[in-house]
Protein backbone atom coordinates (compact mmCIF):
# COMPACT_ATOMS: atom_id res chain seq x y z
CA UNK A 1 0.00 0.00 0.00
CA UNK A 2 2.70 2.35 0.91
CA UNK A 3 4.55 1.53 -2.04
CA UNK A 4 1.99 2.52 -4.17
CA UNK A 5 1.40 5.29 -2.58
CA UNK A 6 4.84 6.64 -2.97
CA UNK A 7 4.75 5.92 -7.11
CA UNK A 8 1.12 7.71 -7.00
CA UNK A 9 2.76 10.80 -5.18
CA UNK A 10 6.22 10.75 -6.96
CA UNK A 11 4.37 10.58 -10.29
CA UNK A 12 1.91 13.17 -9.38
CA UNK A 13 4.90 15.63 -8.43
CA UNK A 14 6.41 14.41 -11.77
CA UNK A 15 4.28 15.65 -13.93
CA UNK A 16 3.49 18.80 -12.09
CA UNK A 17 6.71 19.69 -12.31
CA UNK A 18 7.09 18.64 -15.97
CA UNK A 19 3.65 20.77 -16.49
CA UNK A 20 4.94 23.62 -15.04
CA UNK A 21 8.34 23.59 -16.74
CA UNK A 22 7.83 22.52 -20.36
CA UNK A 23 4.72 25.09 -20.53
CA UNK A 24 6.77 27.91 -19.23
CA UNK A 25 9.81 26.58 -21.65
CA UNK A 26 7.33 26.43 -24.50
CA UNK A 27 5.80 29.66 -24.05
CA UNK A 28 9.41 31.11 -23.68
CA UNK A 29 10.35 29.66 -26.86
CA UNK A 30 7.28 30.60 -28.78
CA UNK A 31 7.57 33.65 -27.79
CA UNK A 32 11.21 34.01 -28.74
CA UNK A 33 10.38 31.96 -31.93
CA UNK A 34 7.48 34.28 -33.32
CA UNK A 35 9.85 37.63 -33.07
CA UNK A 36 12.62 35.77 -34.65
CA UNK A 37 10.17 34.81 -37.33
CA UNK A 38 8.70 37.87 -37.53
CA UNK A 39 11.87 39.27 -37.69
CA UNK A 40 13.65 37.48 -40.74
CA UNK A 41 10.67 36.99 -42.98
CA UNK A 42 10.78 41.04 -42.64
CA UNK A 43 14.55 40.81 -43.60
CA UNK A 44 13.80 38.22 -46.04
CA UNK A 45 11.02 40.37 -48.20
CA UNK A 46 12.88 43.61 -47.85
CA UNK A 47 15.66 41.94 -49.55
CA UNK A 48 13.28 41.05 -52.14
CA UNK A 49 12.02 44.22 -51.76
CA UNK A 50 15.50 45.95 -52.48
CA UNK A 51 16.34 43.74 -55.67
CA UNK A 52 12.93 44.83 -57.20
CA UNK A 53 14.02 48.42 -56.74
CA UNK A 54 16.91 47.38 -58.67
CA UNK A 55 15.21 45.98 -61.09
CA UNK A 56 13.35 49.34 -61.54
CA UNK A 57 16.53 51.23 -61.76
CA UNK A 58 17.43 49.11 -64.20
CA UNK A 59 14.04 49.46 -66.51
CA UNK A 60 14.41 53.14 -66.35
CA UNK A 61 17.85 52.84 -67.34
CA UNK A 62 16.96 50.70 -70.68
CA UNK A 63 13.70 53.24 -70.56
CA UNK A 64 16.14 56.26 -71.42
CA UNK A 65 18.21 54.28 -73.89
CA UNK A 66 15.09 53.26 -75.72
CA UNK A 67 14.07 57.57 -75.59
CA UNK A 68 16.93 58.07 -77.63
CA UNK A 69 15.64 55.69 -80.37
CA UNK A 70 12.69 57.54 -80.73
CA UNK A 71 13.11 58.13 -84.30
CA UNK A 72 12.40 54.45 -85.27
CA UNK A 73 8.45 53.76 -86.03
CA UNK A 74 8.50 51.22 -83.30
CA UNK A 75 10.16 50.73 -79.42
CA UNK A 76 10.22 47.33 -77.96
CA UNK A 77 9.45 48.06 -74.51
CA UNK A 78 11.85 46.31 -71.69
CA UNK A 79 10.75 43.00 -70.41
CA UNK A 80 12.40 40.71 -68.04
CA UNK A 81 11.72 37.21 -66.76
CA UNK A 82 9.51 37.30 -63.55
CA UNK A 83 8.90 40.73 -63.81
CA UNK A 84 5.96 43.11 -64.33
CA UNK A 85 6.17 46.36 -64.97
CA UNK A 86 3.88 50.05 -66.19
CA UNK A 87 4.89 53.28 -67.21
CA UNK A 88 2.52 55.92 -66.18
CA UNK A 89 2.21 59.82 -66.80
CA UNK A 90 2.51 62.78 -64.80
CA UNK A 91 -1.21 62.67 -64.11
CA UNK A 92 -0.91 58.79 -63.19
CA UNK A 93 -2.68 57.88 -66.78
CA UNK A 94 -1.66 54.47 -68.10
CA UNK A 95 1.28 54.51 -70.82
CA UNK A 96 2.38 51.06 -71.66
CA UNK A 97 3.84 47.76 -69.60
CA UNK A 98 3.74 44.24 -69.41
CA UNK A 99 1.60 44.97 -66.25
CA UNK A 100 -2.09 45.86 -66.75
CA UNK A 101 -3.36 48.87 -65.58
CA UNK A 102 -3.64 49.74 -62.10
CA UNK A 103 -4.94 52.51 -60.38
CA UNK A 104 -1.82 54.32 -58.43
CA UNK A 105 -3.94 56.78 -56.48
CA UNK A 106 -4.94 53.93 -54.68
CA UNK A 107 -1.55 52.22 -53.73
CA UNK A 108 -3.24 50.41 -50.44
CA UNK A 109 -5.46 48.44 -52.81
CA UNK A 110 -2.83 47.04 -55.04
CA UNK A 111 -0.10 46.87 -52.16
CA UNK A 112 -1.89 45.00 -49.69
CA UNK A 113 -1.44 41.54 -51.69
CA UNK A 114 0.95 39.69 -49.72
CA UNK A 115 1.84 37.54 -52.48
CA UNK A 116 2.95 40.27 -54.87
CA UNK A 117 5.85 42.64 -54.04
CA UNK A 118 5.33 46.46 -55.38
CA UNK A 119 7.70 48.98 -56.03
CA UNK A 120 6.67 52.02 -56.98
CA UNK A 121 9.34 54.98 -58.22
CA UNK A 122 9.74 58.18 -59.59
CA UNK A 123 11.10 58.76 -63.07
CA UNK A 124 12.68 62.00 -64.02
CA UNK A 125 13.47 63.18 -66.79
CA UNK A 126 10.27 61.93 -68.06
CA UNK A 127 11.94 58.92 -70.36
CA UNK A 128 9.25 57.71 -73.08
CA UNK A 129 6.92 60.34 -71.03
CA UNK A 130 7.17 58.10 -67.74
CA UNK A 131 6.96 60.21 -64.51
CA UNK A 132 6.28 57.03 -62.41
CA UNK A 133 7.33 53.16 -62.85
CA UNK A 134 5.83 50.40 -61.43
CA UNK A 135 7.52 47.29 -60.76
CA UNK A 136 5.74 44.04 -59.40
CA UNK A 137 6.63 40.59 -59.02
CA UNK A 138 5.43 37.46 -56.86
CA UNK A 139 6.79 37.09 -53.82
CA UNK A 140 9.46 34.18 -53.61
CA UNK A 141 7.99 32.30 -50.61
CA UNK A 142 10.97 29.13 -50.84
CA UNK A 143 13.28 31.53 -48.32
CA UNK A 144 9.74 31.73 -45.84
CA UNK A 145 8.99 28.41 -45.97
CA UNK A 146 12.49 27.27 -45.08
CA UNK A 147 12.41 29.52 -41.95
CA UNK A 148 9.19 28.09 -40.77
CA UNK A 149 10.58 25.03 -41.51
CA UNK A 150 13.99 25.82 -39.98
CA UNK A 151 12.49 27.50 -36.75
CA UNK A 152 9.64 24.34 -36.43
CA UNK A 153 12.36 21.75 -36.35
CA UNK A 154 14.45 24.06 -34.17
CA UNK A 155 11.10 23.91 -31.55
CA UNK A 156 10.25 20.33 -31.72
CA UNK A 157 14.35 19.75 -30.86
CA UNK A 158 14.29 22.01 -28.29
CA UNK A 159 10.73 20.34 -27.21
CA UNK A 160 12.41 16.75 -27.10
CA UNK A 161 15.25 18.34 -25.61
CA UNK A 162 14.01 20.05 -22.61
CA UNK A 163 10.96 17.05 -21.94
CA UNK A 164 14.03 14.54 -21.52
CA UNK A 165 16.29 17.70 -19.41
CA UNK A 166 12.79 18.06 -17.32
CA UNK A 167 12.47 14.12 -16.99
CA UNK A 168 15.93 13.69 -15.74
CA UNK A 169 15.72 17.39 -13.69
CA UNK A 170 12.48 16.05 -12.07
CA UNK A 171 13.75 12.65 -11.01
CA UNK A 172 16.63 14.28 -9.92
CA UNK A 173 14.92 16.50 -7.52
CA UNK A 174 11.96 14.02 -6.19
CA UNK A 175 14.91 11.45 -5.45
CA UNK A 176 15.35 12.98 -1.59
CA UNK A 177 12.11 13.14 -1.75
CA UNK A 178 11.58 9.32 -2.86
CA UNK A 179 14.55 8.40 -0.24
CA UNK A 180 13.10 9.55 2.87
CA UNK A 181 9.83 8.22 1.89
CA UNK A 182 11.78 4.60 1.40
CA UNK A 183 13.29 5.45 4.60
CA UNK A 184 9.92 5.95 6.05
CA UNK A 185 8.28 3.01 4.51
CA UNK A 186 11.60 0.90 5.74
CA UNK A 187 11.50 2.72 9.21
CA UNK A 188 7.67 1.42 9.97
CA UNK A 189 8.07 -2.14 8.30
CA UNK A 190 10.93 -2.88 10.62
CA UNK A 191 8.90 -0.56 13.86
CA UNK A 192 6.16 -3.01 13.52
CA UNK A 193 8.25 -6.08 12.90
CA UNK A 194 10.74 -5.25 16.12
CA UNK A 195 7.89 -4.50 18.44
CA UNK A 196 5.81 -7.75 16.88
CA UNK A 197 8.84 -9.93 18.28
CA UNK A 198 8.66 -9.10 21.94
CA UNK A 199 4.90 -8.62 21.85
CA UNK A 200 4.24 -12.01 20.84
CA UNK A 201 7.04 -13.48 23.30
CA UNK A 202 4.97 -12.09 25.93
CA UNK A 203 1.64 -12.84 24.70
CA UNK A 204 2.55 -16.01 24.30
CA UNK A 205 4.18 -16.62 27.68
CA UNK A 206 1.28 -15.72 29.23
CA UNK A 207 -0.67 -18.15 27.80
CA UNK A 208 1.29 -20.71 28.41
CA UNK A 209 1.43 -19.21 32.44
CA UNK A 210 -2.44 -19.54 32.03
CA UNK A 211 -2.31 -22.78 30.72
CA UNK A 212 0.55 -24.73 32.29
CA UNK A 213 0.24 -22.93 35.97
CA UNK A 214 3.52 -22.98 37.72
CA UNK A 215 5.03 -25.40 35.36
CA UNK A 216 8.52 -24.11 34.40
CA UNK A 217 7.41 -20.20 35.36
CA UNK A 218 10.84 -19.23 35.85
CA UNK A 219 11.46 -19.79 31.94
CA UNK A 220 8.57 -18.06 31.25
CA UNK A 221 8.70 -15.45 33.61
CA UNK A 222 12.80 -14.88 32.45
CA UNK A 223 11.54 -15.02 28.42
CA UNK A 224 8.68 -12.02 29.51
CA UNK A 225 11.44 -10.11 30.95
CA UNK A 226 13.75 -10.45 28.14
CA UNK A 227 11.48 -9.34 25.81
CA UNK A 228 9.40 -6.50 28.20
CA UNK A 229 13.39 -5.07 27.85
CA UNK A 230 13.56 -5.23 23.87
CA UNK A 231 10.51 -3.06 24.32
CA UNK A 232 11.55 -0.79 26.86
CA UNK A 233 15.01 -0.88 25.07
CA UNK A 234 13.22 0.11 22.03
CA UNK A 235 10.86 2.96 23.47
CA UNK A 236 14.15 4.75 25.29
CA UNK A 237 16.08 4.52 21.28
CA UNK A 238 13.06 5.83 19.59
CA UNK A 239 12.74 8.52 22.75
CA UNK A 240 16.32 9.54 22.41
CA UNK A 241 16.13 9.87 18.44
CA UNK A 242 12.80 11.99 18.60
CA UNK A 243 13.63 14.29 21.17
CA UNK A 244 17.51 14.65 20.96
CA UNK A 245 17.59 17.83 19.28
CA UNK A 246 15.29 19.63 22.22
CA UNK A 247 16.35 17.37 24.87
CA UNK A 248 17.64 18.38 28.25
CA UNK A 249 20.97 17.29 29.55
CA UNK A 250 21.98 16.98 33.06
CA UNK A 251 25.66 16.95 33.16
CA UNK A 252 26.68 15.35 36.31
CA UNK A 253 29.92 13.32 37.90
CA UNK A 254 28.79 9.50 36.88
CA UNK A 255 30.19 6.85 37.88
CA UNK A 256 30.59 5.07 35.27
CA UNK A 257 31.36 1.83 36.48
CA UNK A 258 28.77 1.29 38.73
CA UNK A 259 26.37 2.37 35.56
CA UNK A 260 28.00 -0.18 33.71
CA UNK A 261 27.59 -2.85 36.19
CA UNK A 262 23.57 -2.28 36.57
CA UNK A 263 23.21 -2.60 32.90
CA UNK A 264 25.20 -5.43 32.60
CA UNK A 265 22.91 -7.14 35.04
CA UNK A 266 20.11 -5.85 33.62
CA UNK A 267 21.15 -7.34 30.19
CA UNK A 268 22.30 -10.77 32.33
CA UNK A 269 19.11 -12.32 31.36
CA UNK A 270 19.53 -11.76 27.62
CA UNK A 271 22.96 -12.96 27.41
CA UNK A 272 22.12 -15.66 29.75
CA UNK A 273 19.25 -16.91 27.06
CA UNK A 274 21.91 -16.63 24.78
CA UNK A 275 24.46 -18.83 26.40
CA UNK A 276 26.83 -16.20 25.97
CA UNK A 277 30.45 -16.37 27.99
CA UNK A 278 30.66 -12.84 29.79
CA UNK A 279 34.01 -11.86 30.69
CA UNK A 280 33.50 -8.23 32.10
CA UNK A 281 36.51 -5.96 33.68
CA UNK A 282 35.05 -3.08 35.66
CA UNK A 283 37.55 -0.75 36.96
CA UNK A 284 36.44 0.88 39.87
CA UNK A 285 35.55 4.78 40.33
CA UNK A 286 35.76 5.53 36.65
CA UNK A 287 33.92 8.88 37.35
CA UNK A 288 32.78 11.37 33.72
CA UNK A 289 30.95 14.61 33.59
CA UNK A 290 28.17 12.73 31.31
CA UNK A 291 24.01 12.78 31.41
CA UNK A 292 22.88 9.54 32.84
CA UNK A 293 20.66 9.38 30.27
CA UNK A 294 23.30 9.83 27.18
CA UNK A 295 25.33 7.49 29.50
CA UNK A 296 22.83 4.69 29.53
CA UNK A 297 22.32 4.70 25.75
CA UNK A 298 25.83 4.81 25.24
CA UNK A 299 26.13 1.61 27.20
CA UNK A 300 23.15 -0.15 26.50
CA UNK A 301 23.09 -0.26 22.49
CA UNK A 302 26.89 -1.14 22.48
CA UNK A 303 26.09 -4.26 24.81
CA UNK A 304 22.73 -5.21 23.09
CA UNK A 305 24.79 -4.64 19.69
CA UNK A 306 27.12 -7.07 20.96
CA UNK A 307 24.56 -9.76 22.65
CA UNK A 308 22.17 -9.33 19.50
CA UNK A 309 24.94 -9.87 16.69
CA UNK A 310 26.77 -12.55 18.89
CA UNK A 311 26.92 -16.16 17.75
CA UNK A 312 25.14 -18.77 20.51
CA UNK A 313 27.51 -19.61 23.34
CA UNK A 314 29.99 -16.68 22.19
CA UNK A 315 31.99 -14.46 24.05
CA UNK A 316 31.18 -10.94 24.98
CA UNK A 317 33.83 -8.55 26.56
CA UNK A 318 33.35 -5.43 28.00
CA UNK A 319 36.35 -3.70 29.73
CA UNK A 320 36.38 -0.41 31.20
CA UNK A 321 39.11 1.32 32.24
CA UNK A 322 39.89 5.50 33.04
CA UNK A 323 40.85 5.41 29.37
CA UNK A 324 37.64 3.79 27.34
CA UNK A 325 34.91 1.76 27.71
CA UNK A 326 35.06 -1.42 24.65
CA UNK A 327 32.58 -4.00 24.50
CA UNK A 328 33.05 -7.06 21.86
CA UNK A 329 31.55 -10.00 20.50
CA UNK A 330 32.65 -13.09 18.60
CA UNK A 331 29.41 -12.88 16.34
CA UNK A 332 28.94 -12.28 12.58
CA UNK A 333 31.14 -8.87 12.16
CA UNK A 334 31.08 -6.21 9.83
CA UNK A 335 31.96 -6.76 6.04
CA UNK A 336 35.29 -3.57 5.64
CA UNK A 337 33.27 -1.45 3.00
CA UNK A 338 30.17 -1.18 6.04
CA UNK A 339 32.71 0.26 8.63
CA UNK A 340 32.49 3.62 7.36
CA UNK A 341 29.33 4.44 7.04
CA UNK A 342 28.40 1.88 9.97
CA UNK A 343 27.19 4.81 11.93
CA UNK A 344 24.72 6.21 9.87
CA UNK A 345 21.40 6.34 10.95
CA UNK A 346 18.91 3.12 9.31
CA UNK A 347 22.15 1.44 7.88
CA UNK A 348 22.36 -2.11 9.22
CA UNK A 349 25.42 -3.88 7.53
CA UNK A 350 23.34 -7.29 8.73
CA UNK A 351 19.42 -7.87 7.94
CA UNK A 352 19.29 -11.04 9.68
CA UNK A 353 18.67 -9.96 13.10
CA UNK A 354 16.44 -7.37 12.59
CA UNK A 355 16.55 -3.85 14.38
CA UNK A 356 16.37 0.24 13.05
CA UNK A 357 19.88 0.12 12.53
CA UNK A 358 20.05 3.11 15.04
CA UNK A 359 21.85 1.88 17.39
CA UNK A 360 24.97 2.72 16.62
CA UNK A 361 23.55 5.88 15.07
CA UNK A 362 22.90 6.84 18.85
CA UNK A 363 26.51 5.94 20.04
CA UNK A 364 27.83 8.09 17.50
CA UNK A 365 25.55 11.27 18.87
CA UNK A 366 26.57 10.27 22.23
CA UNK A 367 30.42 10.15 21.58
CA UNK A 368 30.24 13.48 19.26
CA UNK A 369 28.74 15.61 21.68
CA UNK A 370 31.26 14.79 24.18
CA UNK A 371 34.14 14.91 22.08
CA UNK A 372 34.69 10.76 22.48
CA UNK A 373 36.35 8.96 20.03
CA UNK A 374 35.30 6.07 18.29
CA UNK A 375 37.07 3.02 16.78
CA UNK A 376 35.50 -0.25 15.63
CA UNK A 377 37.40 -2.79 14.53
CA UNK A 378 35.86 -5.74 12.96
CA UNK A 379 36.11 -8.93 11.15
CA UNK A 380 33.24 -11.10 9.53
CA UNK A 381 32.63 -14.15 11.19
CA UNK A 382 35.18 -13.47 14.16
CA UNK A 383 33.49 -10.50 15.58
CA UNK A 384 33.62 -6.95 16.78
CA UNK A 385 34.86 -4.64 18.75
CA UNK A 386 33.83 -1.46 19.36
CA UNK A 387 36.10 1.16 21.36
CA UNK A 388 34.90 4.68 23.15
CA UNK A 389 38.08 6.65 24.12
CA UNK A 390 36.98 9.20 26.60
CA UNK A 391 39.71 11.47 25.56
CA UNK A 392 41.34 12.51 22.22
CA UNK B 1 -30.91 47.11 -97.64
CA UNK B 2 -27.87 45.50 -97.08
CA UNK B 3 -25.67 47.19 -99.65
CA UNK B 4 -27.35 50.17 -98.98
CA UNK B 5 -25.93 49.76 -95.14
CA UNK B 6 -22.31 48.63 -96.99
CA UNK B 7 -22.44 51.42 -99.09
CA UNK B 8 -23.36 54.51 -97.00
CA UNK B 9 -20.18 52.91 -94.87
CA UNK B 10 -18.02 53.01 -97.44
CA UNK B 11 -19.07 56.76 -98.81
CA UNK B 12 -18.44 57.48 -94.91
CA UNK B 13 -15.59 55.76 -94.58
CA UNK B 14 -14.25 57.45 -97.92
CA UNK B 15 -15.34 61.30 -96.68
CA UNK B 16 -13.35 60.68 -93.08
CA UNK B 17 -10.36 59.48 -94.78
CA UNK B 18 -10.30 62.54 -97.09
CA UNK B 19 -11.39 64.43 -94.10
CA UNK B 20 -8.22 63.52 -92.16
CA UNK B 21 -5.93 63.66 -95.28
CA UNK B 22 -7.11 67.15 -95.53
CA UNK B 23 -6.43 68.26 -92.04
CA UNK B 24 -2.78 66.09 -92.49
CA UNK B 25 -2.20 67.88 -95.29
CA UNK B 26 -3.15 71.51 -93.52
CA UNK B 27 -0.30 70.12 -90.73
CA UNK B 28 2.32 69.58 -92.65
CA UNK B 29 1.60 73.42 -94.88
CA UNK B 30 1.09 75.12 -91.79
CA UNK B 31 3.51 73.73 -89.27
CA UNK B 32 5.89 71.00 -90.12
CA UNK B 33 6.67 72.29 -93.26
CA UNK B 34 9.39 74.87 -91.71
CA UNK B 35 10.90 71.95 -90.09
CA UNK B 36 11.45 69.64 -92.98
CA UNK B 37 13.29 72.66 -94.73
CA UNK B 38 15.34 73.38 -91.89
CA UNK B 39 16.22 69.42 -91.69
CA UNK B 40 14.75 68.95 -87.90
CA UNK B 41 13.49 65.68 -87.50
CA UNK B 42 9.82 65.86 -86.09
CA UNK B 43 10.43 63.23 -83.93
CA UNK B 44 13.28 65.09 -82.02
CA UNK B 45 10.88 67.74 -81.19
CA UNK B 46 8.38 65.74 -79.70
CA UNK B 47 10.90 63.17 -77.94
CA UNK B 48 12.09 66.67 -75.90
CA UNK B 49 8.50 67.64 -75.31
CA UNK B 50 7.43 64.18 -73.53
CA UNK B 51 10.85 64.23 -71.62
CA UNK B 52 9.98 67.27 -70.14
CA UNK B 53 6.62 67.86 -70.19
CA UNK B 54 5.18 63.68 -70.09
CA UNK B 55 1.28 63.85 -70.29
CA UNK B 56 -0.16 65.23 -73.69
CA UNK B 57 -1.68 68.16 -72.48
CA UNK B 58 1.36 69.32 -70.83
CA UNK B 59 2.90 68.91 -74.07
CA UNK B 60 0.16 70.70 -76.13
CA UNK B 61 -0.14 73.64 -74.10
CA UNK B 62 3.71 74.45 -74.29
CA UNK B 63 3.86 74.06 -78.04
CA UNK B 64 0.81 76.37 -78.18
CA UNK B 65 2.39 79.14 -75.98
CA UNK B 66 6.00 78.78 -77.81
CA UNK B 67 4.14 79.07 -81.08
CA UNK B 68 1.95 81.99 -80.57
CA UNK B 69 4.82 83.68 -78.37
CA UNK B 70 8.27 82.30 -79.41
CA UNK B 71 10.95 83.13 -76.71
CA UNK B 72 13.85 81.18 -76.06
CA UNK B 73 12.78 80.78 -72.63
CA UNK B 74 10.06 79.12 -73.66
CA UNK B 75 11.51 76.74 -76.55
CA UNK B 76 11.84 73.40 -76.30
CA UNK B 77 15.31 73.49 -77.65
CA UNK B 78 18.50 74.19 -76.24
CA UNK B 79 19.89 77.84 -76.19
CA UNK B 80 22.79 76.61 -78.74
CA UNK B 81 20.26 75.77 -80.98
CA UNK B 82 19.22 79.41 -81.62
CA UNK B 83 23.20 80.11 -82.74
CA UNK B 84 22.53 78.28 -85.49
CA UNK B 85 18.76 78.32 -86.39
CA UNK B 86 16.63 81.87 -86.27
CA UNK B 87 13.83 82.14 -84.00
CA UNK B 88 10.70 81.59 -86.04
CA UNK B 89 8.11 84.10 -85.82
CA UNK B 90 4.69 83.76 -84.15
CA UNK B 91 2.24 81.36 -85.88
CA UNK B 92 -0.43 83.46 -87.33
CA UNK B 93 -3.20 80.84 -86.80
CA UNK B 94 -6.49 81.20 -84.91
CA UNK B 95 -6.57 78.83 -81.46
CA UNK B 96 -9.22 76.49 -83.02
CA UNK B 97 -7.02 75.38 -86.29
CA UNK B 98 -3.84 75.71 -83.87
CA UNK B 99 -4.97 73.43 -81.23
CA UNK B 100 -6.48 70.93 -84.38
CA UNK B 101 -2.43 71.13 -85.78
CA UNK B 102 -1.22 70.20 -81.95
CA UNK B 103 -3.51 67.31 -81.34
CA UNK B 104 -2.85 65.76 -84.56
CA UNK B 105 1.27 66.18 -83.96
CA UNK B 106 0.85 64.95 -80.74
CA UNK B 107 -1.28 61.56 -81.84
CA UNK B 108 0.77 61.62 -84.86
CA UNK B 109 3.73 60.99 -82.86
CA UNK B 110 2.55 59.68 -79.80
CA UNK B 111 4.55 57.20 -77.44
CA UNK B 112 1.71 54.49 -76.81
CA UNK B 113 1.53 53.92 -80.28
CA UNK B 114 5.18 53.43 -80.94
CA UNK B 115 5.64 50.89 -77.98
CA UNK B 116 5.58 47.31 -78.79
CA UNK B 117 6.28 43.63 -76.56
CA UNK B 118 9.01 42.10 -77.63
Amino acid sequence: MLDIDLLKSEKKSLIRFLLIYLGSTFLLFSVAAWIFYTSQKHYLIDQQREALKYQAQTITQELRTLHTTYDKSTLIYPVHPLIDSAIYDLDKQYIFGTQKETNLLDEKYYMADENILYSLSQVEPYYMGAAYLLVSKNLDKEPILELQKNIGLFLLGAGVFFTILGWFLGRLFIAPMRDSMERMNLFIQDTTHELNTPISTILTNIEMLETFGKCEENKELKRIEIASKSLSRIYDDLTYLNLNHNYYRHIESLDMSDLLRERMVYFSTMAEHKGLILEISIDTDIVLEIDKNDATRLVDNLVTNAIKYNKPKGLLKVNLTKAFLSVGDTGIGIQKKDLDSIVCRFKRANKSEGGFGIGLDIVNQVVNSYGFVLNINSEPDKGTEVVVKWTK
Amino acid sequence: MDKIILLYFLLYAGLYAQESQGEKQQLENQCLQCHMKHQIPNELIYQRYLMKYSTADGMGKAIKEYLKHPKKENSIMPLPFFLKFPMKEALVLDDENLEKNIRMFLDMYDVKKKLVLP
